[in-house]
């Protein structure tokens, strides 16, 4: 079975059939998780207010709720809440209005969430034992810090400049067998790894994204094999519980269920837990697992920031290093093996210096790039995010952009030249038999936020998801 | 009854279009409907043959551009 590599969280969950999320809302920490991360302000607004109603409520009073202009907005929230199975809306039918209702699951769990009480221990059991006291935020913030830049290392090492580490200091065995499972790197005839164009699209991505692409790659696999004995809803429950656990606190690990502790190595390999040699019966979640349902992004990226993920100290390399001029040349003033490995990716670079590299954009390199599937945006972004202080300077001076208008112009330029389509992968629908049909219909999906194009002469229209249109069209047939 | 079929919506200039009009047209394997001028639905494992194709097409037609400047 394949995997795709790039999948996020939301499309993950969406594939999800109900009775897992039933099993999941059983969690007042995953509850309270997927309420936080995964739904919009409207949508979180509908809940809240849902939350402590006694009774079923009419769609109709919903309506009245938000104004007739943002109609589109509701129905997209409504759309989210009934995809991850949070609200439930009755049929329609002649004698009672709709109406529409919190899952009881949901209901519940998240009042415990809010309100606390119960003995559920979803938000993980404080370990009672001395913390040692090396083991500081500094501490720990270094340790994910270096287990996930080997982790990216080991993405990038394939390609251009060799990093100058060994064999044995990468990521772990399992890790890397994930990567290649992910096809994020690929086994070449030859015996040596190289990137793929979905290990360049990770690359780029923000840190937080990167630990779920990693996370969902590491449960379809599991959840493929099922020898593994480990179930896949309870292993993302367990993820969201870690997610909801305080940076700096060792938590219990005798508390957890046996296959929880059979996960806990994997976690340490990824860097989203550390464990003491010496105290094994205590975990510590690292800023990777806490920050992981919230929407902002605590860990800096690679292509906002420095890759020194938690910024500062370390030995990670300063931002602001690269140096570019109207003439393509590039100069990046660093040390790093990794960013001179993403430099390489989408730059010719043909000297190196003890503390720099120098190169050139060319239209075979970004070719290149885009080949892998990096776009101009984000190879933009990058050189903007990592532009010079220099640069910065004299951009000040002269009142003009950071970046050479003629080099951004021509990375553009030079990615439509190979990006001659743009394609849209899901479903097109046809042969309706009258006007009416179709138009409700394609009005329905626009609603929802699924259609792409239509065209009312013809009577066909294009949308990128087809389960809520189905819903639709039966439910009209059975109306009729 | 109304029929979904799944597929890649492309949309490209009418140029480009042409082309994989013309493409398609040996085999008939490619296009599932096409749309309008700037749009044709393909199926959705062709679309990789289909883009280097393309590609294939374009460098007959084109002159590579002259890689000029010092290194």
């Amino acid at each position: 079975m394949s995997i795709n590599p790039s999948l996020s969280l939301a499309e993950y969950l969406e594939r999800l059939p109900g009775t897992t999320f039933k099993k999941l809302y059983q969690q007042p920490s995953t509850t309270f998780a997927i309420f936080r991360r995964m739904l919009p302000h409207l949508a979180k607004t509908f809940v809240m207010r849902m939350l402590f109603l006694p009774h079923p409520m009419t769609l109709a009073d919903l309506d009245a709720w938000v104004k007739p202009e943002a109609k589109r907005k509701k129905d997209q929230s409504l759309s989210i809440l009934r995809s991850l199975h949070i609200v439930q809306i009755s049929a329609p039918s002649k004698e009672k209005p709709q109406e529409i209702q919190l899952m009881s699951n949901f209901k519940r769990s998240l009042r415990l969430a809010l309100t606390g009480g119960g003995n559920h221990n979803s938000f993980g059991v404080p370990s009672s034992l001395m913390v040692p006291p090396e083991i500081d935020l500094p501490f720990l913030d270094r340790y994910a810090r270096k287990k996930w830049e080997d982790v990216l290392h080991f993405v990038v090492s394939s390609v251009g400049y060799k990093s100058s580490l060994g064999e044995g200091s990468g990521p772990n065995k399992g890790v890397k067998e994930l990567l290649i499972a992910g096809q994020l790197v690929d086994r070449r005839p030859n015996g040596s790894l190289g990137i793929t164009q979905a290990g360049f699209t990770f690359l780029l991505q923000e840190a937080n994204a990167q630990v779920w692409t990693l996370l969902l790659l590491w449960l379809e696999v599991l959840g493929n094999n099922k020898s593994s004995g480990l179930d896949p809803v309870d292993m993302l429950s367990f993820l969201f519980m870690l997610a909801s656990l305080e940076l700096g606190r060792a938590y219990d690990t005798n508390a957890l269920t046996e296959e929880r502790r059979n996960m806990l190595p994997s976690l340490v390999d990824f860097g989203l837990i550390y464990i003491p040699q010496h105290k094994r019966s205590m975990f510590f979640p690292t800023r990777l697992a806490t920050t992981l349902t919230s929407g902002g992004n605590s860990l800096r990226t690679i292509s906002e920031g420095s890759l020194g993920l938690l910024g500062g100290g370390g030995t990670g390399e300063q931002a602001g290093s690269v140096v570019i001029e109207t003439n393509y040349r590039l100069y990046a003033y660093t040390q790093s093996a990794l960013q001179i490995a993403v430099l390489a990716l989408f730059a010719k670079l043909n000297m190196r210096f003890p503390d720099m590299v120098a190169g050139r954009l060319s239209r075979a390199s970004i070719r290149q790039a885009i080949n892998f599937g990096i776009t101009a945006d984000q190879i933009i972004s990058y050189l903007s995010a990592h532009a010079h202080e220099q640069m910065h300077r004299t951009a000040a001076l002269t009142n003009k952009p950071v970046l050479p208008p003629t080099v951004v112009d021509q990375i553009r330029l030079w990615q439509l030249e190979n990006e001659r389509m743009k394609t849209t992968s899901g479903f097109l629908f046809r042969d309706f038999t009258d006007d009416k049909d179709y138009l409700d219909t394609a009005r329905f999906s626009e609603e929802i936020g699924v259609l792409v194009w239509r065209n009312d002469n013809t009577r066909m229209f294009f949308a990128n998801k087809h389960e809520q249109i189905k819903d639709f069209l039966k439910s009209r047939k059975k109306a009729e | 009854m109304p029929r979904a079929i799944r597929g890649v919506l492309i949309e490209c200039d009418p140029s480009i279009k042409s082309i994989i009009v013309n493409i398609d047209s040996v085999n008939h394997d490619f296009i599932i409907e096409d749309l309008d001028e700037e749009r044709v639905v393909v199926k959705e494992n062709m679309v990789q043959l289909l883009k280097q194709k393309l590609e294939d097409r374009l460098k007959e037609n084109l002159p590579p551009v002259d890689e000029s400047g010092s290194e």
